[in-house]
């Protein structure tokens, strides 16, 4: 077999649970079971929906509950006012908490960590007590009771098993929905802008729509959840629909389990809940409070200690204990580059074969406040070219670069791009999608992620697949010599290592043009030396480059012209021996008695 | 109708001075730990029920009990900063969110679990006493927790500036990097904030016992108020929280006469999530706020 005995085993595992769990109503008579159960995959399934913003997206939201209740209370209205099929309902609050999430997720995405929090626990508390106000659609405080008249039609069963097929069935979607994100360019997107917006943006990510996008998707997951909490127990009020604590619970399992992740939300659910229902069965009311105080407790240990929660604890236990049920990923699947693919680089025939240059700055200018970073610097690229921008610091080297690949909009002058003014776009995804790929000088790798990973970001803006991204982000590896470290997390690389990955990612999205900021910074001479024979291999393949760098040794080698800034003004152009040899640069980097007249 | 102004914007502002005591301790330990404590008002809570189970087990009077419970909260506040913030202070967004909540989770739950969901109150000779100041009614202890919610803020600005342990606090605040080169033990600072923010909280809860009643989730109230507050007024400065605070107050004052009272928490955070994104650093920005995600 190819594929290795463990592969079987975890096969015939899967399948004996799931079989197990298909028929387990009609084995379990106790009803105490069976809600169990359905208490279970109803909160993985919330668990999930929490976890396609907070987790892949890293959106921590507190306030999930508006979308669970606008769930609850659009079916149960539509459905006791209107006689409209909870089935029905279900969508239509879905479609409503979908718009709501956008409505709330515009504005509140410009906030970022705690303040994205806090502003959604509040918005979850402005929407109980608005629920509780509107009396003549609500009831208010009183709630509403559902009138039991059994039927598919009213989504109202007399026997649990239905509603535990049911709800089980909501979880094996929103896990499909799940998976689905993990291996998607979408998934890949919203853990590269998790990681680091401005990163994202340079790869041809649009951050806002993705973010957005991701709020919506688990919006309308958390209300389809209202809908069928509504219908099960059959009365909704507001303290209940909109409650803090079950929006602290969406938040809670995922993270317990392991944050970001498909299974971990599952993992989070399936050792909490029944903790909670059987000290509420067994304690009754009398030492209330102690689920969520444990929860509490567990919480501060897991993101103090185990910040991937129990899920990586339990996979790293299993490669030691239990190997063939737990393959290393690695080893899951072996790598076969296929060199001369990727590297054909036949994205660059593909681009008009125009004699202009491929780049054009002119007059550009750039202000902060009074001060002008950029002052009227002009000049070309040639396509085919290395470019080498040079300068004291704060000559306006980055700010320059922030411009071209549009961070910053400039305050005159134009950029033009293949003979197009990219200038007044202001949007760095759209100028990378046209072709321009950079760095930063402080390296923004991806953290928590792998490097192959990591270069996956920026190839999946070209690839469409998840086989053909990472396959293209496995030839780039080769090719900037990285393959080892493949399966190394972005933060535990050496800054030799970030270098290159940076550099690896912006190739990945497949630009005619690169911005390098200094990557041979912190280098020591042999790294130098490797990169200079890189960067000589990747123009080898015809791509454009416009390099800011210090070190001296790889401008003059390299570039075919050099441009130099001083004080945001450019003040000499030309091969590397003729500036070498310029008054005007020797002044602006050494000062006047170093001029040899 | 003018008198109804008047006597609005006193109930107002004395209400907010209790925001703002409540909230300046928030305020505190976001300038110079850079942690937003989402158990903050989980110590106001714990406050108010020591002062409510001395007063009815021991009959000791609320303000002689701020004088026991100001400094215990205070050590309170520098044990959890060593157990609980110390090993997230560098860690992501993440772990630094959750592990103040997870705490205040727990602070809730416990309360519930020891003390039942039963709402507590007390009643001193002084509770309903009021001044009758031309015609304006003045409440007591509102107008007591207010002057002492003015006194902390002299009294807190008077230490960050002239004391040097409070010049080394401001300097942490500031630029912690810089603070440490120059010699300041930052672990120290750190604890040290973080009592005196838990222990202005024992002061707040002892203040305001005489006024409110407490529960488990009383924490969970006021300390979503301390956020609008401190958000307001700007994070981690003391004027703008105590300004802040008024602001908050008077809103409430208002709102709970012309429009309804049961709308008043809705309102306030519609006007909390608007300053948050209409201008987030507040009445009164504060340096390094965007290190936190506030840009």
């Amino acid at each position: 077999m190819k594929k290795g005995n463990g592969s079987g085993l975890r096969w015939g595992i899967s399948l004996g649970v799931a079989g197990i769990l298909l028929v387990y109503p009609l084995l379990i008579r106790n009803p105490f079971y069976i809600h169990l159960f359905i208490m279970i995959y109803f909160y993985i399934f919330l668990a999930l929906a929490w976890n396609v913003v907070g987790g892949f997206a890293g959106q921590l939201s507190l306030g999930h509950t508006v979308f669970y209740g606008i769930g609850a209370y659009t079916s149960t209205l539509l459905f006791i006012n209107l006689g409209i099929s909870p089935w029905m309902g279900m969508f239509a609050g879905g479609i409503l908490a979908t718009l709501t999430s956008g409505v709330i997720g515009i504005p509140c995405f410009r906030l970022h960590g705690p303040f994205f929090a806090m502003s959604t626990l509040a918005l979850g508390e402005v929407f109980r007590i608005l629920a509780t106000y509107w009396r003549d659609l609500t009831q208010g405080a009183m709630g509403i009771t559902i009138p039991i008249k059994f039927g598919w039609r009213n989504f109202i069963f007399e026997e649990k098993a239905v509603y535990y097929y049911i709800i089980l069935a909501f979880t094996v979607a929103a896990l499909g929905i799940s998976y689905w994100i993990h291996r998607s360019r979408f998934g890949s997107n919203l853990v590269a802008l998790r990681e680091d917006e401005e990163a994202a943006e340079s790869l041809g990510i649009n951050v806002s729509r993705n973010k957005l996008w991701a709020m919506m998707i688990s919006a309308f997951l958390a209300a389809a959840g209202g809908t069928f909490s509504a219908q099960y127990i059959l009365f909704i009020d507001p303290d209940a629909e909109f409650s803090v604590g079950l929006s602290m619970m969406m938040a809670i399992l995922p993270i317990l389990g392991g944050i970001g992740t498909v299974w971990g939300p599952v993992i989070g659910a399936t050792v909490l809940v029944p903790l909670q229902e059987f000290l509420r069965a067994w304690l009754g009311s009398s030492l209330h409070g102690l689920h969520l105080f444990i929860y509490g407790g567990l919480l501060i240990i897991v993101v103090t200690f185990l910040p991937r929660g129990i899920l990586d604890w339990i996979q790293a236990w299993g490669r030691k204990a239990l190997p063939f049920l737990f393959p290393t990923p690695a080893l899951e699947k072996p790598v076969q580059p296929r060199p001369g693919h990727f590297l054909a680089w036949s994205w660059l025939h593909q681009k008009g074969s125009s004699d202009g240059p491929i780049l054009e700055v002119k007059d550009l200018g750039k202000n902060f406040g009074g001060l002008a970073a950029i002052r009227q610097v002009s000049f070309e690229v040639r396509k085919g070219d290395i470019v080498g921008l040079i300068g004291p610091n704060g000559a306006g080297k980055t700010t320059l670069f922030n411009v071209i690949s549009g961070f910053y909009r400039p305050d005159g002058g134009a950029v033009l791009y293949h003979g197009e003014a990219i200038s007044s776009i202001h949007s760095a995804y759209r100028i990378c999608r046209r072709g321009m790929g950079r760095t930063f000088q402080l390296v923004k790798p991806f953290q928590n992620i792998s490097v192959l990973e990591n270069v996956m970001t920026g190839a999946f803006l070209q690839s469409k697949t998840h086989a053909a991204a990472r396959e293209d982000a496995l030839e780039i590896l080769e090719l900037v010599g990285l393959c080892g470290v493949k399966s190394t997390l972005g933060k535990s690389l050496t800054i030799a290592e970030r270098k290159r990955l940076e550099l690896a990612r912006a190739l990945a999205t497949r630009p005619d043009l690169l911005l390098l900021d200094e990557i041979m910074a912190g280098l020591n001479p042999k790294e130098t030396d490797e990169a200079i024979q890189l960067i000589r291999k990747i123009r080898g393949h015809g791509i454009t480059i416009l390099m800011i760098e210090h070190v001296m040794q790889a401008v003059m080698q390299l570039s075919d012209r050099i441009v130099i800034l001083h004080h945001g003004e450019k003040i000499g152009e030309g091969p590397p021996r003729q500036v070498a040899a310029d008054e005007k640069v020797i002044k602006a980097y050494l000062g006047e008695e170093y001029v040899i007249t | 109708m003018v008198e109804t102004i008047l006597q609005l914007t006193i109930n107002g502002l004395l209400l907010g001075g209790i925001y703002a005591l409540i909230a300046i301790g928030l305020t505190l330990i976001f300038g110079v730990v850079r942690i937003i404590n989402f158990a903050q008002g989980e110590f106001l809570m714990i406050g108010m029920f020591a002062t409510f189970w001395i007063f009815s087990l021991l009959k000791i009077d609320p303000y002689i009990a701020l004088l026991i419970f100001t400094p215990l909260l205070f050590l309170l506040g520098m044990g959890t900063e060593r157990v609980i913030i110390k090993p997230i202070q560098n860690a992501p967004a993440l772990a630094q969110i959750f592990s103040t909540f997870g705490l205040s989770i727990v602070l809730q739950n416990g309360a519930l679990m020891f003390w039942k969901s039963d709402y507590r109150s007390m009643e001193t000779a002084y509770s309903s006493a009021m001044i009758n100041w031309a015609g304006l009614m003045i409440n007591v202890p509102r107008l007591v927790a207010f002057l002492v919610a003015v006194g902390i803020v002299i009294f807190l600005y008077l230490f960050l500036q002239k004391t040097y342990l409070g010049k080394a606090m401001s300097a942490v605040a500031q630029d912690r990097d810089a603070a440490q080169l120059m010699g300041v033990d930052i672990n120290k600072i750190y604890m040290l904030a973080f009592g005196l923010g838990i222990g202005l909280e024992g002061l707040a809860g002892a203040l305001i016992m005489p006024i409110y009643a407490t529960y488990p989730t009383v924490g969970y109230t006021f300390g979503l108020i301390a956020f609008v507050v401190v958000v307001l007024g700007g994070l981690g400065n003391m004027i703008g929280a105590f300004l802040g605070g008024l602001v908050i107050g008077l809103v409430e004052s208002f709102s709970g006469f012309f429009i309804s009272p049961e709308l008043n928490t809705a309102i306030y955070f519609l006007i909390f999530v608007l300053v948050l994104i209409i201008r987030p650093s507040g009445l009164m920005g504060m340096v390094g706020a965007e290190e936190m995600g506030l840009k």
